[in-house]
């Protein structure tokens, strides 16, 4: 017997308005996958999450999530998943520990269980020590730890992961993978997450790209990048322009204008700099060579960067100023 | 509907209720102010030939009752709250039904009144009043289903509000005339005809007229009337108020 699929989605679309955040998205998340939605701002990915885990009806479309229909039987879907958002979602004037016991009694954790999947959880996010302390003394990463615990509490069938880990420093984060690793491996959980992070973006078993409310590409990390293929050069110079001249006239190439320089693919990346190098009179500043990454096959997709470092440091600030409120 | 999920979402209201001490201290002294200001600056010139109580005897329970409108009414704005906060997405999530989220609402906001309501009646006597204690014991279902009704109500607003300023405005404007028309203040012997009318379509009145005619021995109407009304008002609006939760998308 084939299992149905943990998450299937069907032409699925929804529309604020004027504004058409998802238009006709369809894929399929097998039971145990760990599947990710790649895109930069904007691009529909916790929209498609809402509807997902009934929050949020959408225009059209048909969604099946563990064998149920998700507008026939929202019940039946909550029983199945968790969610961790985006935005905040603790009451910050509980504390840290009322909140997962809240979060545990809702979800029909066997009372006997209770105080070691707490125990557990808190020891995960290491703030066991805090677990007395009101919410709204936590720092934001402190917060964004604590709602990671809380989506674990339950073990659900599907967790979902909006941006899971935004926030987190670079040790926490890898904490958290390997306990999502961890999860699917020893009880099949099924995972979909949201992310910017393209490294992040490489734990998954597969990928979708997706770029203003559509799916631009869909398959596993490694596949994505050698369909990419070639190798990724930055030239930097202070006349960009005469330099995009030469190389689409000698080379016949496109660049793409990025903050690290002007982008392009070449099949061998070192000789071919070399090459550009005796070759041109343009002054070049500087210059990188790269193997492809997922940066790169977004911007092989749309033509542009996912998002720059400083969109980043400004969404991180935007999203603690939210927590304080 | 699990029990011990309704007694936790609910605990988790009073539990918040409580350990804002300054919003707790004032919420307990308010309706003492109106027993020392309203009781005792009418006292003498009311008497007691058309009441038939010393008038701080009769307005302990209209304060009483005027407590649990005003305390229910505006817990729902934890709803309001919820929302803006994001904490409203971890409850739509999660696998209970939406009538058993209103349900603990409603228990939490009426577990809250009473704590109020026990202050009033519990300090009225060193004011004077005169309260039968059985007959207070009495009371407290009929105020507990008022205060439970009156908080579906403030949940049905709150559903339909997306903002702090909307949900006070609504709620401010429904709940004078609530207050006014219902004879927590005076009685409805000898109204005039239109006030009289307004009065008898006012469900708080017959909340009054219970906890009134349990606490001190007068009444406008039969109780068994007045509870019937009451639990009517609470079958309405409670229904009113898990329909418009559920609809609520986040
Ligand atoms: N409740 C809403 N009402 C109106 N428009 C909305 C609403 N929610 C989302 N949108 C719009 O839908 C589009 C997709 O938004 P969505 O939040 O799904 O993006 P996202 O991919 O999660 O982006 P981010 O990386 O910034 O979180 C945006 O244009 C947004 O303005
Ligand atoms: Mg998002």
């Amino acid at each position: 017997m084939n299992p149905s699929p943990a998450i299937e989605v069907r032409d699925l679309s929804k529309r604020f308005g004027d504004v058409e955040a998802v238009r006709g998205v369809s894929f399929s998340v097998k039971e145990g996958e760990i599947f990710g939605f790649l895109g930069p701002n904007g691009a529909g990915k916790t929209t498609t999450i809402k509807m997902l885990c009934t929050l949020l009806a959408p225009t059209s479309g048909a969604l099946r999530l563990a064998g149920f229909d998700v507008t026939k039987s929202p019940e039946d879907v909550r029983r199945s998943i968790g969610v961790i958002f985006q935005d905040p979602s603790l009451d910050d004037r509980l504390t840290a520990e009322e909140n997962l016991e809240l979060h545990a009694v809702v979800y029909g954790v066997p009372r006997a269980e209770r105080r070691a999947r707490l125990d557990e959880a808190l020891a995960f996010v290491e703030l066991s020590e805090r677990k007395k302390d009101l919410v709204r003394t936590f720092s934001g990463g402190m917060k964004r730890r604590l709602e990671i615990a809380r989506g674990l509490v339950h073990r659900p069938r599907v967790l979902f992961l909006d941006e899971p880990t935004t926030g987190l420093d670079p040790q926490t984060r890898k904490a958290t993978w390997e306990v999502l690793r961890g999860l699917r491996d020893r009880n099949g959980m099924t995972l979909f997450l949201t992310t910017h992070y393209m490294d992040e973006a490489e734990n998954c078993d597969r990928i979708a790209v997706i770029d203003h409310g559509r799916i631009v590409a869909e398959d596993s990390p490694e596949a994505l990048k050698r369909a990419v293929g070639k190798d990724v050069v930055f030239v930097r110079t202070n006349e960009p322009a005469a330099l995009c001249a030469v190389l689409a006239e000698r080379y016949g190439l496109t660049p793409d204008r990025t903050e690290e320089g002007l982008c392009f693919r070449v099949e061998d990346g070192e000789a071919f700099v070399v090459r550009l190098v005796s070759d041109v009179r343009v002054a070049v500043t500087g210059i990188a060579v790269r193997r492809p990454t997922l940066d790169d096959v977004f911007l092989a997709l749309t033509g542009r960067q996912i998002r720059n470092g400083n969109g980043e440091a400004g969404r991180d600030t935007m999203r603690a100023m939210a927590r304080r409120r | 509907m699990r029990a011990e999920v309704v007694y936790h979402l609910a605990r988790r209201d009073v539990v918040k209720f409580l350990r804002d001490r300054q919003s707790l201290v004032a919420t307990l002294v308010r309706p003492l102010l109106w027993i020392l200001a309203v009781g005792f600056g009418l006292r003498r010139a009311v008497g007691t030939g058309a009441i038939g109580v010393d008038f701080v005897s009769f307005l302990v329970p209209g304060v009483a009752t005027m407590a649990v409108l005003f305390s229910s009414m505006f817990s729902a704005v934890s709803i309001v709250w919820d929302r803006e906060f994001g904490f409203l997405k971890e409850l739509l999530v999660a696998p209970v039904p939406r009538a058993t989220l209103v349900f603990a609402k409603m228990i939490s906001a009426s577990v809250t009144a009473l704590l109020e309501v026990s202050v009033v009646l519990l300090v009225s006597p060193l004011f004077g009043a005169r309260i039968d204690p059985l007959g207070a014991l009495l009371a407290i279902p009929v105020l507990v289903a008022f205060g439970m009704s009156v908080s579906a109500l403030g949940i049905t607003v709150a559903s339909r509000m997306k903002t702090f300023e909307g949900f006070g405005g609504i709620v401010n404007f429904l709940i004078q005339p609530v207050f006014f028309f219902s004879g927590a203040l005076y009685p409805l012997e000898g109204l005039p005809p239109a006030l009289a009318a307004v009065v008898r379509l006012n469900p708080m009145s017959y909340a009054v007229d219970a906890t009134r005619g349990l606490c001190v021995g007068v009444h406008h109407f039969p109780i068994p009337l007045d509870a019937g009304v009451v639990l009517a008002a609470l079958a309405l609006l409670g229904t009113l108020a898990v329909r418009s939760f559920s609809r609520m998308q986040a």
